[in-house]
């Protein structure tokens, strides 16, 4: 494991996404301890402000701290995202593996049902279910749990039906293993590195299904620090003060390059031979 | 007259994330012209290393540490990557193990070959495609207009190499680089092209530098000898004198090491021949291809027929060895054997009659165990060695918990591994080891046959004389019965009790070691032992 971390940051992708990602962990964590102000305090005096030392990153159209608003809002993006994600991925990670072992019609039957719903985008998707299901956060945690879950079957799919072929599969079939072990101590833990790998990079477009979820109104509610919630807020005003705009915007883009940044790090971590 | 290739003291090292890596050690060799320079050695020897360090094409982490590399007296280590690039092709050519990787999947064979006759000789595409024609006539191919047209995938094996080294020869170049030419091929196939290798070489007196890790088919080919060990030449010299007295340690181990049909290794045949068979296959039958709705409505069916009314019993203790070239079914029958494979037909056990993977309970598993080819896929890099060899003993209840990690370490010391590998990852040992956790792993459950699908084709050859020697070893203590998959005849004449031949998915030939050797029934056998290349020594 260590191996792993000290490979992972050896290369500066790795690096640099473990930095942001670790920052953005400490954020979720702490954030609400730490933030300056009351996310939801408002001071009408303070409005519009631009950053200063007292508001480093100024204020919003009711006097509320950006900066401590972004802090506590980690928790609502970034966890967010990453269960989301976390749902997803092994929701289809089951359902890849299981389609690879079983292999024939079963497997024919699986992938073109997931092959259907992988034609239609996922925000479009997320957007569908959320329509179903109403609008609230929870609902949208599980719209793009759902929306991720036939792309990460299609991929576990790939990878575990290389691991069908080994004969490590075989000779625990040869054997008269059952099913369910095969499944679970022989193939899994095999699968599992690539789709790491693919989960981080899910991650960050998570954080911007979310953002755009909220931004479009059908994720977190008003008050709700919510990032692309603020950005959607901000655009009314965006001619009086940009930073509205800019900061939530930066963070999100930070978030989301930092996990992409990690996954091509973790990539080639753990794949020494490319 | 100066050598046409001429190597002093030559030393590479691959730089590695733990340091560097010695790869080639001061090395030495000369090969004058019209001469043939067999390079023997292990995997991991270091000589694919010198043919690309001939080549000047070498990885980046490639740190040359001093010595000179001549072609007819001319430095190519001084040589630009451009110079480089007319030489290669011209100068020196080079034939590869796999023709199946070496040959552009996308291009025609003609394209491929012209290629390099426009490039190099600076014909025109038209004269080129005739030459072309004429070389792959040269060659042995049949119909060589056609086959200028076909793709590599439409050629057989056998076909491709002869492009390849159609290709290599095609500019009369000084020297050509052969590394492992025959490897990727059926015995019948790579008996051809070795002599039409000894052809070619006549006729174009070519230096050539044959690298190869079996010592039949250097001592077949070349001239001379060269035996590399670590890195290091060990031993060079006439082929006929190095091989008859090697006078280095190493090389007498790797000499001693050659399977030879006339030394036998295995004890005797159980005496009881009325015994009732441990497993009998009757009426075998698989056919590969899916059945598909779509194709069934349409009428068309394309399934091929991978073995065909295999009949064949195991007795009791006997090692029966199976053998034919890829492709005829070998593998396949020991797929069909162990429930991996659907098959037609039925196997009788214990007084039973299966017909299928689901009637093989936990009992067959039991008795029935496999080995596979390459101990790399077999054993799950996920599992250290304690919980592969404990899962066949919880899985048939061998032995309370408790007690397994004392059955594991036994089972470990039977295979003379020491008892701490039990605590190590597959990729922490090296194949050899590998291949004996897999076999410890099959033994664990104490079978009454154990399938042994080309346990040693991967293995080194002094490894696998020591996995020989441990097999039988275990068959001697338990007396258990082998159903032993090879394509190597020199190996299974040595071990095996009788010998069945499979051709193309039927069993053409069942008889005893002796029958065999004193003059075989079948017309595909004899070719098969004619095709054979002589051991050494």
């Amino acid at each position: 494991m260590s191996e792993l971390l000290g490979r992972l940051l050896r290369s500066p992708q790795g690096a640099i996404g473990c930095a942001i990602v670790a920052l953005a962990g400490l954020t979720v964590a702490f954030g609400p301890l730490l933030a300056p102000y009351s996310p939801e305090g408002l001071y009408p005096l303070a409005r519009y402000q631009a950053p200063s030392a007292e508001h480093w990153l100024g204020t919003d159209q009711y006097g509320r701290d950006i900066l401590s608003r972004l802090m506590v809002g980690a928790r609502a993006t970034i966890a967010m995202a990453f269960t989301a994600t976390a749902i997803g991925t092994l929701a289809g990670a089951v359902i890849g593996t299981t389609s690879a072992y079983l292999g024939g019609r079963a497997d024919e039957a699986i992938m073109r049902t997931v092959d259907a719903l992988l034609s239609v985008p996922s925000l479009l998707f997320a957007l569908l279910i959320v329509n179903l299901l109403g609008k609230s956060a929870f609902n949208a945690l599980i719209a793009v749990g759902i929306a991720f879950t036939p792309g990460m079957a299609r991929i576990t799919r790939s990878v575990a039906l290389a691991v069908r072929k080994q004969d490590y599969v075989n000779a625990a079939i040869a054997r008269g293993e059952s099913s369910l072990y095969i499944v679970l101590r022989e193939m899994m833990p095999n699968v599992i590195a690539p789709i790491v790998v693919e989960m981080t990079i899910r991650v960050s477009f998570a954080v911007m299904l979310f953002a755009t979820l909220s931004f479009l109104g059908l994720g977190a509610q008003p008050p709700a620090p919510e990032w692309g919630l603020m950005v959607a807020e901000g655009r009314k005003f965006m001619h009086l003060s940009a930073g509205m705009i800019v900061w939530p915007s930066l963070a999100i883009a930070a978030v989301a390059i930092g996990f992409n940044l990690l996954g091509d790090g973790l990539r080639d971590a753990l794949n020494p031979r490319t | 007259m100066t050598p046409v290739l001429e190597i002093r003291g030559y030393t590479l090292d691959y730089a590695l994330p733990k340091g560097a890596f010695r790869a080639l050690d001061d090395v030495s060799l000369a090969i004058a012209r019209g001469e043939v320079l067999g390079l023997v050695g292990e995997s991991g020897s270091g000589k694919t290393s010198l043919a690309w360090a001939v080549m000047r094409h070498l990885p980046m982490n490639a740190r040359e540490a001093g010595g000179a590399i001549r072609l007819a007296g001319d430095d190519l280590r001084g040589r630009s990557e451009a110079e480089m690039e007319s030489i290669r092709g011209r100068r020196v050519g080079m034939v590869f193990q796999d023709p199946s990787t070496s040959l552009n999947p996308t291009l025609t064979l003609g394209e491929q070959l012209a290629e390099v006759l426009v490039r190099h000789r600076g014909l025109t595409r038209r004269q080129a495609w005739e030459e072309g024609t004429s070389m792959l006539g040269h060659v042995g191919l049949k119909l060589p207009a056609e086959m200028m047209r076909r793709y590599p995938h439409e050629a057989s094996g056998g076909e491709k190499q002869r492009v390849v080294i159609a290709t290599a020869f095609a500019c009369q170049p000084e020297l050509i680089l052969f590394d492992e030419p025959t490897t990727a091929l059926d015995v019948i196939t790579a008996r051809q092209i070795l002599d039409l290798f000894a052809r070619l070489q006549q006729e174009t007196a070519v230096a050539s530098l044959y690298i190869s890790h079996d010592l039949a088919v250097v001592g077949g080919v070349a001239c001379r000898v060269a035996v590399i060990h670590r890195g290091r030449i060990v031993e060079e010299g006439e082929v006929r004198r190095v091989f008859a007295a090697p006078r280095d340690d190493y090389t007498r181990r790797l000499i001693a090491a050659v399977p030879r049909p006339d030394r036998r290794l295995a004890s005797p045949a159980p005496a009881d021949e009325a015994a009732p068979p441990v497993v009998e296959a009757q009426a075998i039958t698989v056919e590969y291809g899916r059945p598909s709705l779509l194709a069934d409505l349409l009428g068309r069916r394309r399934r091929f027929v991978a073995a065909r009314d295999l009949d064949l019993a195991v007795r009791p203790g006997e090692i029966l060895g199976v053998v034919g070239e890829s492709g005829s079914g070998k593998s396949t029958l020991a797929k069909a054997l162990t429930g991996l494979n659907r098959f037609a037909g039925e196997i009788r056990f214990a007084g039973r009659r299966l017909t299928g993977a689901r009637d093989m309970d936990r009992l067959y598993r039991r008795d029935v165990q496999i080995v596979f080819q390459h101990p790399d896929s077999s054993l799950n890099p996920r599992q250290r060695v304690a919980e592969i060899l404990s899962r066949p003993l919880k899985l048939y209840g061998a032995a309370a918990a408790r007690e397994i990690p004392g059955r594991v370490a036994e089972l470990l010391e039977q295979v003379r591994l020491p008892a701490d590998f039990a605590r190590r990852y597959p990729h922490q040992l090296s194949g050899g080891e590998k291949q004996r956790v897999a076999i410890a792993r099959a033994f664990a459950s104490h079978p009454k046959l154990v399938i042994c699908d080309e346990v040693t084709s991967s293995l080194d050859v002094s490894v696998q004389a020591a996995v020989i020697e441990l097999l039988l070893d275990l068959q001697r203590r338990y007396g258990t019965a082998y159903l032993f998959i090879t394509h190597d005849l020199n190996l299974i004449r040595q071990i095996a009790h009788r010998i069945a031949v499979m051709h193309r998915g039927e069993l053409v030939e069942l008889s005893t070691v002796d029958e065999i050797a004193h003059g075989p029934k079948h017309a595909y056998t004899r070719a098969l032992i004619d095709a054979v290349p002589a051991p050494v020594g």
